[in-house]
């Protein structure tokens, strides 16, 4: 869709709310163009190709902002939007303010960042990669019996926002992801695991680096067992400590202490981790794919320092939850509080490093069941998970059938070391980056 | 809205490059939510979504495209491209669209839509004003009631014609007890294909106190013991383990191409000879039932397991292809913007013989799983797990200390096998289930049963 048109109708979207009676008014809208395949025994199974697009709306009457969306580009759907909102707003009894904002020095927000490669995404190359990555996962060990799962896909899609204090905001991103799934098979001991890459530019994918991590960490679990139950020192690897730190943030955001949901209200200054653990928010980080200069209320981001040497060193504030406090935001409204770029900073030593001087212990790989096995508020949790055994210290059985158990807040000051390995997973503005976190004692749920 | 003749010239452009079906989907979304969080009313939204997806099939092929944009040209450059990226195979005669045939199996005496949203909040007031007065334990409290109509309509190149109308509401409490550092919350959340006359036979005032009480025990509640121990499971959404460990392997989406553990086991013995289950999307006003699948089939009520053997896999059009089978009406998607796939629908075990309380006492030491929170499974080895939001121990036949902070773990097969009683107190319960093809809702239920081992993950050693 034409970007001038789609300008011009947000704006009159703004204008007419005006004219309606709103205080203030703001029109976003949100497009996708995307592109995937998927490839099962040897051809593509499935192509999909798509584009969407939505607006939404808010805006404030008798200091309340009521809100509404439509993927529709009619003057029916600009009446829907006004009268919806304007209902919203006679029911919200929010005592807090929220606003639309625009600094005036900075009114025009554009960020579009050019990426060439990604022209290179086309149906052919996606087919080409798809049926050599999987004819080569499956030639990588005899124990692989099948690939069931591969899809290579990539999306773009413009953001715009017009509000009507006078802002504009303008940002382009793009991303492309390639992800497969495979099954191994020894005897009657059947395993599943995958892996994803994801990137700008296709040519950057190495199908064998690619391979060879999928490969190593789908190949142990066919010799996995049950461990007993009891305490075991824990190293827990970097992508399923970002699985687990992810899932405890909100507690960081200043709303969440406002309303009595996070355990870390009042708590700035407080230690709240060991020494070694320091925890920051890089939007325009340079290791990231995705940069973030401003924030969803318009907004400029900034660099922080969250969990500095342990100590608890700034909440995450979007426009509404620090007018509560009489501050400024940290740029972290997006349609609530969220973060852009994180990273947890690595230390000097490797894993095998570490786990030498652990001696026994336990090496967590993955963690199952986020989304009901953990209490976020508490920081109660307890979790279906894989690993490996450290044994004289090195890694080595695989371990599965097991559950740890612990507490967020506990763990984070036990941690004993922070290791070197630092990888990432893409959050919803950006990136996590951590390296495997060596977490001291923790409880381990498996045979009796 | 798009044409007639647009809807056949993209079916014309679909199958003119060797697809055996084409398939336009048009779908209108309409929604309003209203959410309170510590007595006030903090989110009312409002919405209305349309977008339309075209899937095209040679064989097991699929090419699916989907826009929200309703412009011709728009629509016809993605049949073209669908169509040029198609398998080129033998093809299919197009047949003239039939009579439209509207079905639903939502039940509605006072439509939710057609309610002010000031009557949505003077429902969940009353729900609020207990939780805010109730105890000085319960220091915040949620609630928010979603409602939306969804009308979908499938065209394809046999002619086929139907447009499905749904109509649902889910109410959702929430009661956050605290002592000290320590949070705890309980949930209630039931759903329905119904109208505004189903929450008010709601017993909304009994249920939110019960909500508090239970979220005031569990604040108070020592930690769960680790290890395999027997583990009683109570009836309505403690069905989410069959959901877990059993419903997701039975879908054509695995099944079909052998990536389940119950792969070619229909006629044998998957499960104790006391379990029996049913996918039964059929019932009137139920919260996961529709009449009409995504893809148009006729929904059904299907027989999973009878005494412990396996009967049926829920089959899509496309795992119907690849298991040289037929579709069994289960093929649902969260919106436009997903292709269909083999789902569930209201799946549960079928009651049994034993009552709960002869089954706790029973039952000599072991854990009670009053009320189960979510959980995930790998349909290739039946590795599951899944949490208990409300737990007792048992001991020596009776309901004792509660209990916190259990994860049950497991493998879909041994668990299934392990069920050694089924008590005939069958309830449903509503949820959603993310797969494939999104979020749809879904209905899980269950008389109350007992697993006579399963690994317990708790913190405490006992």
């Amino acid at each position: 869709m034409d970007l001038e048109y789609v300008e011009s109708f947000l704006k009159k979207i703004v204008d007419k709310a005006v004219e309606f009676g709103f205080e203030e008014a703001q029109a976003a809208y949100s497009a996708d163009s995307s592109m995937a395949i998927e490839i099962l025994f040897g051809e593509v199974s499935s192509f999909e190709n798509s584009t969407g697009r939505g607006i939404s709306f808010k805006a404030k009457m008798n200091g309340q902002m009521g809100r509404a969306h439509t993927t529709e580009f009619t003057d029916e759907a600009i009446d829907f939007l006004l009268n919806s909102a304007s209902d919203n707003c006679k029911v919200l009894d929010d005592e807090d303010p929220d606003f639309i904002y625009c600094d005036p020095e900075h009114s025009e927000l554009i960020y579009k960042p050019v990426n060439e490669a990604y022209g290179k995404n086309t149906y052919k190359r996606f087919v080409d990669l798809g049926l050599s990555l999987e004819k080569n996962l499956l030639k990588s060990s005899d124990k692989i019996a099948a690939v069931d799962y591969l899809r290579i896909s990539c999306s773009k899609g413009p953001d715009i926002l017009v509000n009507s204090k006078g802002l504009k905001v303008l940002k382009d991103s793009d991303i492309l992801t390639v992800v497969a799934g495979c099954r191994a098979l020894s005897g009657e001991v059947v395993k599943s695991g995958g892996d994803f890459w994801y990137g700008k530019d296709i040519d950057l994918f190495d199908e064998k680096a690619f391979i060879d991590r999928l490969t190593s960490k789908l190949l142990p679990k066919l010799e996995a067992k049950s461990i007993k139950s009891g305490p075991y020192e824990t190293i827990i690897e970097n992508e399923a400590f970002i699985s687990l730190f992810g899932s405890f943030l909100s507690n960081f955001y200043a709303y969440s202490m406002q309303k009595g949901l996070s355990l870390l209200n009042g708590r700035v200054g407080e230690k709240i981790a060991s020494d070694c653990f320091n925890f920051s928010e890089y939007p325009m980080y340079e290791k990231a794919y995705n940069k973030v200069p401003f924030d969803g209320e318009g907004v400029l981001t900034m660099d922080k320092d969250i969990i500095k040497d342990g100590v608890f060193t700034t909440a995450l504030y979007n426009l509404k939850s620090a007018y509560k406090e009489g501050c400024k935001s940290t740029g972290n409204g997006f349609g609530g509080t969220s973060v852009t770029n994180v990273v947890i900073k690595a230390g000097n030593r490797s894993v095998d490093e570490i786990a030498k001087d652990i001696g026994e212990g336990l090496f967590i790989t993955d963690v199952s069941g986020l989304h009901a096995g953990l209490n976020p508020i508490s920081g109660d949790f307890s979790l279906l998970s894989e690993g490996y055994l450290i044994k004289d210290g090195k890694v080595a059985d695989s371990v599965e059938q097991i559950t740890i158990a612990g507490n967020f807040y506990d763990i984070m000051l036990n941690v004993k070391e922070i290791a070197n390995d630092t990888r990432s997973l893409p959050n919803s503005n950006g990136e996590f980056f951590s390296p495997s976190v060596y977490v001291g004692q923790i409880n381990v749920s498996g045979e009796n | 809205m798009l044409s007639d003749r647009l809807i056949s010239d993209i079916i014309d452009c679909g199958m003119q490059s060797g697809a055996d079906l084409a398939e336009v989907f048009i779908e209108d979304f309409k929604y309003q939510n209203v959410g309170m969080l510590n007595g006030r009313v903090m989110k009312a939204d409002s919405g209305f979504d349309t977008g339309y997806g075209i899937r095209l099939m040679s064989g097991t092929n699929v090419v699916y495209v989907y826009s929200n944009d309703s412009d011709e040209e728009v629509l016809m450059n993605l049949t073209r491209e669908a169509a040029s990226a198609i398998k080129k195979g033998d093809g299919a005669k197009i047949k003239e669209i039939e009579d439209l045939c509207r079905t639903t199996l939502s039940d509605i005496k006072k439509h939710p839509l057609d309610l002010s949203k000031q009557e949505f909040v003077d429902y969940l007031k009353q729900a609020s004003s207990i939780m805010e007065n109730y105890d000085p334990a319960i220091t915040q409290s949620t609630c928010s009631l979603k409602t939306s109509t969804r009308i979908a309509r499938i065209i394809n190149s046999n002619g086929l014609n139907k447009e499905e109308e749904s109509t649902r509401i889910r109410l959702a409490i929430e009661a956050i007890a605290t002592k000290g550092n320590e949070k705890q919350s309980q949930r209630l959340a039931p759903g329905t294909l119904r109208g505004f006359e189903f929450l008010n036979e709601y017993p909304l005032l009994d249920k939110t106190r019960e909500c508090c009480d239970k979220a005031i025990r569990m604040v108070n509640a020592g930690y769960a013991p680790s290890g395999k121990m027997p583990v009683v499971i109570n009836n309505g959404f403690g069905g989410v383990i069959f959901h877990e460990a059993c419903g997701h392997a039975l879908e054509s989406t695995s099944v079909g191409i052998k990536n389940s553990y119950l792969t070619d086991k229909l006629g044998q013995q998957i499960a104790s000879p006391v379990v029996s289950a049913r996918d039964n999307a059929r019932i009137k006003g139920e919260w996961g039932s529709y009449a009409t699948d995504d893809e148009g089939h006729e929904s059904s009520d299907l027989l999973l397991i009878e005494n412990g053997i396996l009967k049926n896999y829920l089959i899509d059009e496309l795992g119907a292809r690849r298991m040289n089978s037929k579709a069994t009406g289960c093929s649902r998607r969260e919106s436009f913007a997903y292709a269909p796939t083999s789902r569930m629908s209201n799946t549960y075990i079928c009651a049994g013989n034993d009552t709960h309380d002869d089954i706790i006492a029973d039952t000599e030491y072991g854990l009670y799983a009053a009320s189960m929170g979510g959980g995930s499974v790998d349909p290739a080895t039946g590795e599951f797990n899944f949490a208990v939001d409300e737990g007792y121990m048992i001991r020596n036949g009776k309901i004792a200390e509660p209990v916190r902070g259990a994860t049950l773990i497991g493998k879909g097969g041994e668990v299934l096998m392990n069920i050694d009683k089924v008590g005939n107190d069958l309830e449903l319960s509503a949820g959603m289930c993310g797969s494939l093809s999104g979020n749809v809702p879904v209905t899980v239920g269950q008389p109350t049963i007992r697993v006579s081992s399963i690994i317990v993950g708790g913190r405490d050693a006992e």
